[in-house]
């Protein structure tokens, strides 16, 4: 008797995580897979490719450094697109927001002290470099918010648009009024941002920085809001059904705005990141798309903070461990890429991985039954 | 149950994968990784007939290994954008293939997919011990110049890095960098001979960057030196701040249409997409248009069949002498001049004549052997 609840409980667990975890392993399997033989139809060697890759993400300390480099603006823009989607909202804005937090924190960073004609200490600038990023962050995810909840406008278009306005501005400021003076310089960027603005690494020697530890404890906070405080219930609740929520007494409109408003904080701090603890200046071009990947990584994460993270971290070994593959066996970069969005279209499409994983098992599946079934 | 199944084979084959990536012996790699070297460095190694069968294949897995100071290894880090961009990226990795095949050397390339990556991608190759490493573009000159601190036995060549020489430059750091005077004084004499109506244009960014200056005053010094009746038309875009003055294809496009409408029939687009909207727009109008920096009939299709030529920094034979000079050890530091060119006529191959095309192999040379001087100065002065 006490056995079967064990069973039962344990079979429960496993549709969980089935469900949870299954599809996305396997949608990554699969698309490392097809990517391998895309690799071998352009001539390369996959296995060589993928030892390449591997080495190259997690192979020395300095590469587990630079994984998570890049896993941190990741980190961010996919727990803030992982929240939009909680509240049900789709927040397609994370790469401007992250742009106008990374172009804000950094004028905070140079031009401050040269307003102010003074330095400031470190436990001072860094706060309010790092809190004009949330600002801005925030208000840009607080517009389509807000736009969604009181006049009903598409948050979607909202979001995109918002986007072309953003990178625009801040190809204007960068262009014009924050460019670095430099007579050197030809680059659309600003001058170095100040000492005492910069999140510092983490070991001497490597890039690896106190921003990626942020990165997670930011998570697990996202998580604790959630799922463990009202105001998550609240926005759970909406992106369930809103109105069923606004029956229950919940401020819909509010809580709407809210999440929008977080989702942007939430990527505006991927840029503040970059900038304060890696570039040290925001430049134009800076942002390969961090927050389009953020989708795909919130989408395979399942929108759950523990599961970006490891999206997170997969999509950065990726793209890391890239550059040592291509060192090593000259295959065009190109292939991540098409991993990537293999991936994407895995998850996104999981009946694809249901059915081809189902074809595969049909044949056993008698046997195995009465094998277990016992 | 079938999840408990799936999830076992699943585990199953993740461990056969990893077990094949972590093994340090794994046999299928290696032997896969010399094949294709050997395949890139077959056609002209003219090194491996010189060895004995037998320390080529002692010697095959030291292949990869840039330590020995028998192999010469050259990196090419790329600026952000593929390695065969028609452009600047793609000549540079020209100039290393050369190497391969003219001095033997190893050359591999890393293309950067993001800015933060700079620093990464020239330090794999510093880290395996390369012995020259070529960095492409403006944008990588501070990374460039910190990992020539970092690595002071390995050469960088910077293409396109103007390094400041009021500043101490490292030894093993050189800047290639372009005369765009002459490549400005080529086209020039080229649109001079070229024009029916003696009437020529140039659209240009600010002429407060030197090397703009330098392309612009050296088209009117091309043209005068074939007819100094030609009327030249040069129009800097100086009246927009710096945010504008290379982006903006509309003035671009407007600036050459005024002047083919004043009867100007060989327009000149000299800087970025300011000059690219006068280069299309003079295609669409059916005159001349000469290109600058890389060979445009590539990068700009839709100005093709009336592209005459363009302007061009001659970036293969420049990064292959700087890593010639690291080979043979006379490597410069500071900042290496290259060659300045013009572009194959393409399409309008028949109409140019052939006195034209003599006449511009005649001022080439001259440019090259310091016979014709433009009589530019470096910057606005």
């Amino acid at each position: 008797m006490e056995k079967k609840d064990l069973k039962e409980k344990f079979k429960a667990l496993l549709v969980t995580v089935g469900d949870a975890v299954l599809v996305p392993l396997l949608a990554v399997f699969t698309a490392i897979i097809i990517g391998g033989i895309v690799i071998a139809i352009v001539g390369g060697d996959p296995f060589a490719a993928y030892k390449g890759l591997f080495q190259g993400a997690f192979g020395s300390v300095k590469a587990l450094s630079e994984t998570g480099v890049w896993a941190t603006p990741y980190i961010f823009a996919g727990l803030a697109v992982s929240l939009a989607f909680k509240g049900g909202l789709f927040n397609i804005g994370a790469e401007g927001q992250l742009a106008l937090g990374a172009v804000a924190s950094a004028w905070v960073g140079y031009a401050l002290p040269q307003m102010l004609g003074f330095d400031l200490p470190w436990f001072i600038h860094l706060p309010l470099a790092i809190g004009a990023g949330l600002l801005f962050g925030f208000i840009w995810g607080a517009i389509p918010g807000a736009l969604k909840a009181y006049t009903g406008a598409h948050e979607v278009i909202n979001t995109i648009m918002m986007n072309y306005i953003a990178l625009n501005w801040v190809s204007y400021l960068l262009n014009g009024p924050m460019k670095d003076k430099n007579p050197l310089n030809v680059i659309a960027r600003t001058p170095l941002i100040a000492e005492s603005a910069r999140i510092p690494p983490i070991f001497a020697g490597l890039r690896i920085h106190w921003g990626f530890v942020l990165a997670i404890v930011v998570a697990f906070i996202v998580w604790w809001v959630l799922w463990k405080t009202t105001f998550g219930f609240e926005i759970r609740t909406v992106g369930i059904n809103p109105d069923a929520a606004k029956y229950a007494g919940i401020n819909v409109k509010r809580i709407m705005t809210l999440t929008l408003g977080l989702s942007g904080m939430l990527a505006g701090l991927a840029g503040t990141v970059e900038v304060t603890a890696l570039n040290y200046r925001h430049e134009l071009g800076f942002s390969t798309g961090y927050g389009f990947d953020a989708i795909a990584i919130a989408l395979l994460g399942k929108t759950h903070p523990a599961g970006v993270v490891l999206a997170a971290i997969l999509f950065a070994a990726m793209r890391n461990g890239a550059t040592r593959m291509q060192f090593l066996t000259q295959i065009p970069v190109d292939i991540i890429s098409v991993i990537q969005a293999l991936i994407l279209l895995f998850v996104a499409a999981d009946a694809i991985v249901r059915y081809i994983y189902r074809i595969r098992r049909s044949g056993g599946k008698v046997v195995l039954t009465r094998g277990w079934g016992g | 149950m079938k999840k408990i199944y799936t999830l076992f084979a699943l585990v199953l084959v993740a461990s056969m994968l990893l077990a094949a990536c972590g093994a340090p012996a794994a046999t299928p790699a290696p032997v896969a990784t010399e094949a294709a070297a050997a395949a890139t460095v077959a056609p002209a190694d003219t090194a491996a007939p010189a060895e004995p069968t037998a320390t080529t294949a002692a010697a095959a897995p030291a292949t990869d290994d840039c330590k020995s100071p028998d192999l010469f290894c050259v990196g090419v880090v790329t600026d952000v954008g593929k390695i065969d961009d028609k452009s600047f990226n793609q000549s540079a990795w020209e100039g290393a293939k050369q190497a391969e095949t003219d001095l033997g050397a190893k050359v591999q390339y890393i293309e950067t997919t993001d800015a933060k990556d700079y620093d990464k991608n020239i330090s794999t190759f510093g880290d395996a011990n390369y012995d020259v490493i070529v960095t492409i573009g403006f944008a990588l000159g501070e990374a460039t110049a910190k990992a020539a601190a970092t690595y002071p036995d390995i050469k960088f060549i910077g293409v396109d890095q103007f390094q400041d020489t009021t500043k101490p430059v490292p030894a093993n750091l050189v800047g290639l960098v372009f005369p765009e005077d002459q490549a400005g004084f080529l086209v020039g004499a080229l649109a001079a001979q070229m024009t029916k109506t003696k009437k020529i244009g140039g659209v240009f960014g600010t002429d407060a960057v030197p090397p703009v200056w330098r392309y612009g005053e050296g088209y009117k010094a091309g043209a005068a030196y074939i007819d100094p009746t030609v009327e030249v038309t040069a129009v800097y875009h100086n009246d927009v701040g710096f945010d504008k003055t290379f982006s903006d294809p509309e003035w671009g496009a407007t600036t050459a249409n005024g002047m083919i409408d004043k009867g100007v029939d060989v327009i000149f687009g000299g800087g970025g997409k300011t000059g690219n909207g006068a280069v299309i727009a003079a295609a669409q109008r059916n005159v001349y248009a000469i290109g600058v920096d890389s060979d445009q009939y590539f990068t700009l299709p839709e100005a093709q069949k009336m592209l005459l030529s363009s302007a061009m920094k001659l970036i293969t034979p420049g990064v292959f002498d700087l890593i010639k000079m690291a080979k043979e050890g006379t490597f410069p530091s500071g900042n290496y001049v290259g060659q300045a060119g013009y572009a194959p006529y393409h399409d309008l191959d028949s109409v140019v004549p052939d006195a034209v095309k003599a006449k511009m192999q005649e001022i080439f040379k001259g440019l090259l052997d310091g016979s014709i001087k433009t009589g530019v100065s470096p910057a606005k002065p």
